[in-house]
């Protein structure tokens, strides 16, 4: 590497020895053996169903590979990021802490942020490599003649990439912070635990944690796999994996007191809670629908004439959070509204379940357009619109007799999925594994 | 080269480092000598900037330095880490032999004039604890600082790889390197360090050439160091 930048060639000679140290680990090599059979699993069954719902009547119409193949199949990944990835993180950062490694590091020319920098990105690159079964189950699918599109599939895999960077942050900040191996799986588990918890809360309750619970990872990956591409989402990915990064680099930098450690951190809190709130008020209208089927839109028709109402929308909704008609509201024609109209406000005024029961008016959705008022109990995307458009005095737009999205259903038999995913990958890496770290050992 | 003025550490209630200074001179050999729990090993990892020292400071040069700027001129070799273990010794030589941007080679040259030639394809962790011993003190070779810290360097070592330590050490020095070594071992701190910093209790209780600290503890020049030792500690 003689012309290179002699900082370019530490950080890649870094970038070398942590390579060598994650395909060192078991703990890598078991992940990637359990993947092919999770995956595999996944396809399997997911294969199966599209075919069953394929055949006859007039349930083929609308399949979407995206429902049926692509989010079961890669969903494997996300059980992996959970409880699998996080430990190998952990390694990689707390086995050179434990054994001294990272003094000798430490006093060495590059900054621990670096070299903190350098971990991530090797580990985000092997959590990539990882997606290897994943890609093999996409090419037997279309082995099969199924279908892919390639934006849903991108969107997808930005998903899951981010979800990747934000569990290495989070482990490598545990790693750092904890000291010991033992100790940073337990905070691991806790954050993992904790968001379910939230989203658990958030579906029960309305107001802030509703609001909070939609973006933790599995909630925010969500709308990757409903084909939305939200950029609230995608920078709270990023903003969240950067101060993980920060924190395991306060944490494990030269020099300081651990008072100036904690001072840090708590500085850093303050700057992410505002920074996630600022990231929560990115409008929703910056949201863009890569769906296929464009499920996440009107009828263009009906997109336009919406664009055009510029008076502010307001929407009461008296309906308790667990409620499904809300569900129902909510994702098939708020959301959509959200996105479509410049100026839109959704109130609610029950945050709980006590809500169903003080009230006359439960169940009432009121709408407010340029002065006017108006109320309507249903949850349907038609009357909504109807409402909506009644108010703003428009006419409606002609509606289309033929489905513009008619699915690509498949009766496909999952051949050689047992055989490649569940048997061939995991004797593949078994011996992968025995011929890098185990042989050594032996 | 360097001072180190009034260094002080304490774990909660307990004074490890009470006030430490000293002195390293250019090219010289410098052994840290004290009984175990004197605080030497705390006393080099305040001094690298491993540690956060409560009171005192380090000069480089007759510039202070900050913690995080002291590994501009000085390398810290810990005692009793085992870093690496799946790594192979020969990697780890070039891995230093890059991140330092030493010559190429130098890595296989240092391992083996420690005496690691024929250990440079084994993992780390098969190394036995001398043979891990020289690999750490292969590494603190190929860093460019120029003083280097090394925590108990022949612990572990047998006589004939002590010797050749000693004679690679000194080699070093004449270099121009400036070596601080804790040693337990008053004998071997005598044969190879030029000067010697006593401490006890987290206090330095003397400093300078074996004569100098004899003449301080008033004793006879036959006398031997560790009655010098036990006179001053």
């Amino acid at each position: 590497m003689p012309s290179l930048d002699p900082t370019l060639k530490r950080c890649l000679m870094l970038a070398k020895k942590d390579t060598r140290e994650i395909l060192a680990s078991r703990a890598y090599w078991l992940m990637l053996a359990l993947l092919g059979p999770l995956v595999g699993h996944a396809f399997l069954t997911a294969v199966e169903t599209y075919a069953e719902a394929s055949r006859g009547g007039a349930l083929p119409q609308g399949l979407s590979p995206l429902d049926g193949i692509l989010v079961p199949t890669w969903g494997a990944y996300d059980l992996a990021a959970t409880l699998f990835f996080p430990f190998v993180c952990i390694r990689l950062v707390a086995d050179e802490r434990e054994r001294g490694a990272w003094s000798l590091l430490l006093q060495g020319p590059e900054k621990a942020s670096r070299m903190l920098g350098v971990k991530f990105a090797v580990l985000q690159a092997a959590w990539m490599v990882a997606w290897i079964p994943g890609f093999i189950a996409m090419l037997m699918w279309r082995g099969y003649g199924g279908h892919i599109n390639a934006l849903e599939l991108g969107n997808l895999l930005t998903g899951y990439a981010l979800r990747g960077a934000l569990t290495i942050a989070v482990a490598m900040a545990a790693a750092a912070v904890s000291r010991g191996a033992a100790s940073a799986a337990i905070v691991c588990l806790g954050f993992t635990v904790g968001s379910w918890a939230l989203d658990f809360a958030g579906a029960v309750h309305g107001g802030w944690i509703e609001k909070a619970a939609a973006f933790t990872p599995t909630n925010a990956l969500r709308s990757f796999e409903t084909g939305l591409f939200a950029p609230s989402k995608v920078l709270l990915f990023i903003v969240a994996s950067e101060m993980g990064l920060a924190l395991a680099t306060i944490w494990m930098r030269l020099g300081w007191r651990a008072r100036q450690r904690v001072i840090a951190t708590a500085i850093m809190a303050v700057v992410f809670g505002i920074v996630a709130v600022a990231i929560a008020g990115i409008p929703a209208s910056m949201e863009t629908d890569v769906s296929e089927d464009r499920r996440n839109s009107f009828p263009p028709a009906d997109q336009a004439l919406l664009a055009t109402i510029h008076d502010p929308l307001r929407v009461t909704v008296h309906l308790a959070p667990e409620d499904p008609r809300l569900t129902d509201l909510e994702r098939n024609v708020l959301a959509k509204l959200a996105r479509a109209m410049p100026d839109f406000e959704e109130v609610r005024t029950s945050e709980s379940r006590t809500g169903l029961f003080d009230r006359n008016s439960y169940g009432e959705i009121w709408y407010e357009l340029a002065g006017k008022r108006t109320m309507s109990r249903s949850t349907t995307e038609a009357v909504v619109l109807e409402v909506i458009y009644k108010l703003a005095g428009k006419s409606p737009p002609p509606r289309a007799d033929a489905l513009a999205y008619s699915g690509y259903p498949l009766d496909a038999q999952p051949r050689f999925v047992t055989p490649l995913l569940i048997v061939l990958w995991p004797a593949l890496i078994a011996a992968a594994c025995w011929f890098t770290v185990l042989r050594r050992r032996a | 080269m360097l001072r180190v003025e009034g260094i002080s550490k304490t774990y909660g209630r307990r004074a490890v480092l009470d006030g430490v200074s000293f002195e390293l001179r250019p090219g010289e050999i410098t052994g840290l000598i004290g009984p175990n729990g004197a605080g030497k090993t705390t006393l080099f990892e305040c001094v690298a900037g491993l540690l956060p020292s409560d009171r005192g400071r380090v000069f480089g040069d007759g510039k202070m330095l900050a913690p995080e700027n002291r590994k501009d001129i000085l390398y810290y070799v810990p005692d009793g880490i085992r870093p690496w273990p799946d790594q192979r010794l020969s990697w780890m030589a070039e891995f230093f032999e890059h991140l330092f941007a030493r010559p190429p080679g130098e890595g296989a040259r240092v391992l083996e004039s420690l005496g690691l030639g024929h250990l440079t394809k084994s993992p780390m962790g098969w190394l036995s604890k001398g043979e891990s011993k020289r690999a750490l003190l292969a590494f603190g070779l190929l860093t460019p600082q120029p003083v280097l810290l090394l925590d108990e360097p022949f612990d572990g070592l047998d006589l004939r790889q002590m010797r050749d330590v000693m004679l690679r050490l000194q080699m070093e020095s004449r270099g121009g390197r400036t070596l601080f070594l804790s040693v337990h071992e008053l004998g071997h701190a005598a044969q190879v360090c030029d000067r010697l910093v006593l401490l006890s209790a987290g206090k330095t209780v003397g400093e300078g050439t074996v004569a100098e600290l004899r003449a301080r503890a008033g004793l006879p020049e036959t006398s031997a160091i560790e009655e010098v030792f036990l006179a001053l500690t």
